[in-house]
């Protein structure tokens, strides 16, 4: 008799919530969760050059991919910034010499983040460009002269 | 009788079997407090009642019904506390799962949800450059610019050229 009323609940339970079980499961999947809207992006500024052979211990997880694309021998972090970037808002921060990165979050998705970067020398445009940063990848931007070596600017997003 | 009588007859057996309206009964009970023929009438109406109700009740009280004990005593003895071991069968017990009621709205579900997640699951949307691409665009009035993107390193470079003499990614 248990039995039989267990399994009467269970039909009538599926039969009143199937059919709004599977209208939000096609919800789910039709429209992806939504994404935060801060994006927290990291700047860090690191001068290359082959003077010395030091790596900054704060540079440890992108030794790596420095080494396997530049020749250069020594690696040193002049600047490390984190900052929030909510959609639309520009930030601001001085790289070297007068030069500044301007960085605005113009989109983010689930697992992207699309972000303007504008590099500025004196107030103007040196360098305008826009790319996807998912967590995890990096975007290195360098060639500028600093020293002894390069001006590398490391940019990494993670939301 | 009186005239009247005749037109509140029709109403007093309503009016005895609890069915007359407001109107009627107020009407019958006036015309009962001063007329002793209907009250006679009434009063036979509750005479035939009592004649016929006592002996009924009297019968029902010697009546035992004995055929609605057993049931009672049938289901006392089907819903009696199971044991430990017979209430764990009954839990593990999965076949009224199986009962149609059930597992026809189960397996629709199941199957819609097939439908609906097999193509995300098993036809992965090749992405375009553009949306394998890091680099949207890029542009600079000063520099030569050049893009490489690794994937397998997880790492994008833009190197900006000022002039032949200057430094060069050289891997």
């Amino acid at each position: 008799m248990a039995l039989r009323g267990t399994a009467k609940r269970i039909s009538s339970f599926m039969k009143k919530w199937t059919p709004l079980l599977v209208f939000l499961f096609i919800l789910f999947f039709a429209f992806p969760p939504l994404a935060p809207a801060q994006v927290q992006t990291r700047v860090r500024v690191i001068e290359a050059s082959n003077v010395g052979s030091v790596i900054d211990p704060s540079l440890r997880d992108l030794h790596g991919q420095l080494g396997s694309l530049f020749r250069y021998t020594s690696y040193r972090l002049l600047r490390d910034e984190r900052i929030n970037l909510s959609p639309n808002q520009p930030a601001s921060v001085p790289v070297h010499q007068g030069r500044s990165i301007e960085i605005t979050q113009v989109g983010l998705q689930a697992n992207m983040a699309e972000l303007r970067v504008r590099i500025k020398r004196d107030g103007a445009d040196i360098l305008n460009t826009q790319v996807r940063l998912s967590p995890g990848r990096t975007v290195l931007v360098g060639g500028p002269k600093h020293g002894e070596g390069v001006v590398i600017l490391a940019l990494s997003a993670n939301f | 009788m009186k005239d009247s009588c005749s037109s509140i007859a029709q109403m007093l057996e309503k009016y005895f079997d609890r069915q007359a309206t407001d109107q009627e009964k107020s009407l019958v009970e006036n015309h009962l407090s001063d007329c002793t023929i209907c009250q006679e009438k009434l009063g036979d109406l509750e005479g035939l009642r009592m004649f016929i109700k006592a002996p009924v009740d009297a019968a029902l009280r010697q009546e035992t019904f004995p055929w609605i004990w057993e049931r009672i005593e049938k289901g006392i003895r089907q819903e009696r506390k199971l044991s430990w071991w017979e209430s764990l069968r009954s839990w593990l017990d999965l076949s009224p799962l199986f009962r149609k009621r059930v597992w026809i709205p189960a397996m629709a579900t199941a199957i819609i949800l097939i439908l609906v997640t097999s193509p995300l699951l098993f036809f992965k949307k090749d992405p375009s450059y553009s949306e394998r691409s890091v680099v949207e665009y890029v542009e600079s009035g000063v520099y030569n610019v050049m893009v490489y993107e690794s994937e397998n390193a997880k790492v994008t470079v833009i190197w900006l050229f000022e002039g032949p003499q200057n430094e060069s990614p050289a891997s």
